[in-house]
């Protein structure tokens, strides 16, 4: 699963820290969403999602190769 | 705020221990000991590394854990309990072959499943939690 954390922070001029802060996780986390090395809960990716005002397969792309 | 401070207490706790066995205790400072004082130094080391982050992570305002450094966690837990089974394993084999007593082989032991925790938290720190 991919992800357009990034790209959509900076669209957004969000810090890693601002939006771990917005989400109620560390930074951490956020950089290792960013990075692809984690696969969120389900309630993170909604709560991302929500924060960048879209849905969560505008979010988080489902990549069927393994 | 709680969190860090009982583990640098704890990590106090064992350094104080660890100063006392070194020089009350008359040891002949061979290879073996060397090597267990090196191991709790450095599983001291990984709980003091754990308390300074989750204190940043309290300076911050972040909370000290979420879902990621549970999972880390929980993975590291499980696949060091997996791990440990077979260095149990290999501890019997060579439990003949060591000059250690009961007591020290078991401290031995407990020491080494710490050790492997804190590989396999290292494993699972690089590789990610990605097919988790």
């Amino acid at each position: 699963m991919r992800n357009r954390i990034r790209e959509l922070r900076a669209v957004k001029n969000l810090s890693q820290l601002e939006l771990a802060r917005k989400v109620g996780v560390r930074r951490e986390t956020i950089v290792f969403l960013e990075k692809n090395k984690y696969n969120p809960s389900l309630k993170l990716a909604y709560d991302i999602a929500r924060e960048f005002g879209l849905s969560i397969e505008e979010v988080f792309i489902f990549d069927d190769n393994r | 705020m709680k969190n860090p401070i009982i583990i640098f207490v704890i990590n106090a706790l064992i350094l104080l221990a660890l100063i006392l066995w070194i020089f009350k205790v008359p040891t002949a400072g061979n290879i073996q000991e060397i090597l267990m004082i090196g191991g709790v130094l450095l599983l001291v080391g990984f709980a003091t590394f754990i308390g300074i982050s989750r204190l940043k992570s309290a300076m911050r305002k972040e909370p000290l854990e979420d879902e990621l450094s549970k999972s880390v966690m929980t993975k590291a837990s499980s696949l060091s309990f997996y791990i440990s089974i077979y260095f149990w394993l290999v501890m019997m084999y060579f439990s003949d072959r060591i000059s250690l007593e009961s007591p020290s082989l078991i401290g031995a032991g407990i020491l080494g499943m710490a050790l492997i925790f804190f590989i396999s938290w290292i494993g699972v720190k690089l590789f990610g939690m990605k097919h988790a």
